[in-house]
């Protein structure tokens, strides 16, 4: 086994292109470490650069602490899962398996032995000799794993390997990866899009974004501080609701003015220097909820019940607050025009909350965020 | 509810092209009843199908000797058909691997070059391309006929196999690297395999090509012992001018190991030409 460690890796492609900047990543031995982050953020240009797929413009790969950048894909003693999982579709399940292994000149005995081991731990032995044509998708998707577990690699490298997966299926495979993951030991870097993998899988996450690292560390840290604006909107669904907030003193406290509206700030040190000026404010939808639901003292934040999804479990309401919205993305730049912003709250599923109500939510203000409007940054 | 989707529209457009099939299967029918008439059928009603039919002739026109026997010209296509279409199918997809997959002004302009000698005809260099040929003493041999038809056939191969190529998924390669196989074994165990479509299209094309070539064989190998069928056939048919049965018998000869390749390989060239792979 072997840890990866990856300092001021750059990828830049002919023509100019710059898909990743400057990316400092250890992965220790053992460890799952998820990149997740929105299409075209170059997280798989970066899984591609670990496995020697596509050439590194700056910086240094290592892997078990020797720099691979100039090293072939089959030198670097790496297994890698594709999105489409690239069987062979000419061959058998048992071929298919047998591949890496011949191709490295292992022994024939040994080749049986070693696959009708995989084949057993992925509960594929029934479907050896079929051709990946005749498999479901959540076979194939365990052949896949196969192959790359049936050669006992120093790293496994998997480029979004459930996405071709039905939802009920996606959530079972993904528990199986993980388990698999934990009994063989083997690092492993894993590609998403989907934040909801990232966090239930890795034992760290890192979001990407444009090329560039934005944050790493447990799922539940980067949850709880997210580092920026992005960070906060793009880790946990619903997203986090951010608006503008104007941060005065009170005598030796701090209020956070919200339209015609104010909350009591509970000492946030860095949010001293901000005083008398505007900032973005986040507050995840569970930290905004039934005030019937919770201590009667908490401050309470008042508006137009636009709409009400019912879960089950929960409902998720939908308010209209009189504060000018935060954007994060470009995409959402119109959406600063209006002084309005529609946040997400969450209720108990028998709560009495209709669309037009005038509803209360009560906000916990020891876990609101303010973002930094200029540069994006937390304030902590 | 259950829908009829067959309109007399659909029943009249099946019509409309059984007739036009039934159209380019005459001269076809015409050649097997006049193959299987006697001369005196023949004279009574030549485009009726015969009954009993007269195999004979068959074994007759096979039988033929001289410059105008099917047997040695029959051995002599299958020889350097076979050898052409082998050779063309290693070095062309190999060729077409390599300009599919590697990006570079290089690749591009070799891959231009091999349009272009699709589109050049072949005809304006025969007095030079003859005078090299006999200078290597490559007249009238096997190996000289193969390398022309290698060389005159490698663009059109060349073309079909980088589009195929072209359109096959990376990733299967970039798994076999991974897997720790080489460049050969790539090739050989992951790549060729999935042309097999394409493989079966340029056989195909190519073979029929070669088999049924009459221009270059007539020049190259008139008289020589490696004069392939349609040679044979032509001069089969200056010897039996005046009986027509005989002489459809020997063309029917002539076609059938094509005909049969091309019943047997269809499939297959429906796919190479419009499909990729499946996996």
């Amino acid at each position: 086994m072997a840890g990866v460690s990856l300092s001021g890796v750059g990828k830049v492609y002919p023509g100019g292109t710059r898909a990743v900047t400057g990316l400092d990543l250890d992965i220790a031995d053992g460890e799952l470490m998820v990149l997740v982050g929105p299409s075209g953020c170059g997280k798989t240009t970066t899984l591609r650069m670990v496995a020697g797929l596509e050439e590194i413009s700056e910086g240094e790969i290592r892997i078990d602490e020797v720099v691979v950048n100039s090293l072939d894909p089959r030198r670097r003693d790496i297994a890698m899962v594709f999105q489409n999982y690239a069987l062979y579709p000419h061959m058998t399940v048992f071929d298919n398996l047998a591949f890496p292994l011949r191709a490295r000149g292992v022994p024939k005995s040994e080749i049986r032995t070693r696959v009708e081991r995989t084949a057993k731990l992925l509960a594929l032995d029934e479907l050896l000799k079929r051709k990946p044509r005749a498999l479901s998708g959540g076979q194939r998707q365990r052949v896949a794993m196969g192959r790359a577990v049936v050669r006992e690699p120093q790293v496994f490298l998997m480029d979004e390997p459930l996405s071709n997966l039905d939802a009920t299926l996606r959530t079972q495979v993904r528990a199986e990866i993980v388990d698999l993951q934990r009994e063989l030991g083997v690092t492993t870097i894993y590609v998403t899009h989907d934040q909801v993998e990232a966090m239930t899988m890795g034992t760290r996450i890192a979001v990407m974004r444009n090329g560039v690292l934005q944050q790493q560390g447990a799922p539940q840290t980067v949850y709880d501080e997210p580092d920026n604006l992005f960070v906060a909107t793009f880790v946990g669904s619903p997203g986090m609701n951010l608006f503008h907030g104007r941060i005065e003193r009170d005598g030796d406290t701090l209020q956070c003015i919200l339209g015609e509206q104010r909350l009591p700030l509970a000492g946030t040190n860095g949010l001293v220097a901000y005083a008398g000026a505007d900032v973005a404010v986040g507050v995840r939808p569970e930290h905004l909820g039934d005030p019937l639901a919770g201590p009667s003292d908490r401050p309470r934040l008042r508006g137009r019940v636009r709409s009400v999804e019912l879960l089950g479990s929960e409902r998720l309401v939908q308010i209209q607050l009189d504060v000018k919205p935060v954007a994060v993305d470009e995409s959402v730049e119109a959406a600063t025009a209006s002084d309005q912003t529609l946040v997400t709250a969450r209720f108990d599923a028998h709560a009495d909350v209709d669309p037009g109500d005038v509803a209360e939510a009560a906000v916990r203000v020891e876990r609101l965020h303010f973002f930094d409007l200029g540069t994006g940054r937390a304030i902590r | 509810m259950w829908l009829s989707r067959y309109t007399y529209r659909t029943l009249a457009r099946e019509i409309a092209f059984i007739l036009i099939a039934a159209v380019y299967c005459v001269p076809f029918y015409l050649m097997i009843a006049l193959a299987l008439q006697t001369a005196e059928q023949n004279l009574e009603s030549p485009f009726a199908f015969p009954w009993p039919p007269h195999f004979d002739n068959f074994a007759t026109a096979w039988n033929a000797g001289g410059d105008a026997a099917l047997g040695p010209g029959l051995k002599s296509s299958i020889i350097i058909t076979v050898a052409t279409v082998v050779v063309l199918i290693v070095l062309g997809s190999l060729c077409a691997y390599t300009i599919a997959r590697r990006i570079g002004r290089l690749s591009n302009l070799v891959y231009v070059a091999f349009l272009v000698g699709i589109i050049l005809p072949f005809q304006l260099a025969i007095i030079p391309l003859y005078t090299a040929m006999s200078r290597l003493d490559l007249v009238g041999t096997y190996l000289g006929m193969i390398v022309l038809n290698i060389g005159l056939l490698m663009p059109l191969t060349v073309f079909l196999y980088v589009g195929f190529i072209r359109a096959l998924p990376r990733d299967y390669e970039e798994a076999a690297q991974i897997d720790g196989a080489g460049v050969l074994r790539t090739y050989v165990k992951v790549i060729f395999p999935l042309l097999r479509p394409v493989t079966a299209t340029v056989a195909v094309l190519i073979g029929i090509s070669v088999w049924n070539e009459f221009f270059i064989p007539l020049i190259f190998l008139f008289g020589s012992d490696a004069q392939t069928l349609p040679v044979s056939v032509f001069l089969y048919a200056r010897a039996n001018e005046t009986n027509t049965n005989l002489l459809y018998a020997g063309i029917a000869i002539s076609i059938a190991p094509i005909l049969v390749f091309f019943l047997f390989a269809q499939r297959q060239l429906i796919r190479g030409f419009t499909g990729g792979v499946k996996g």
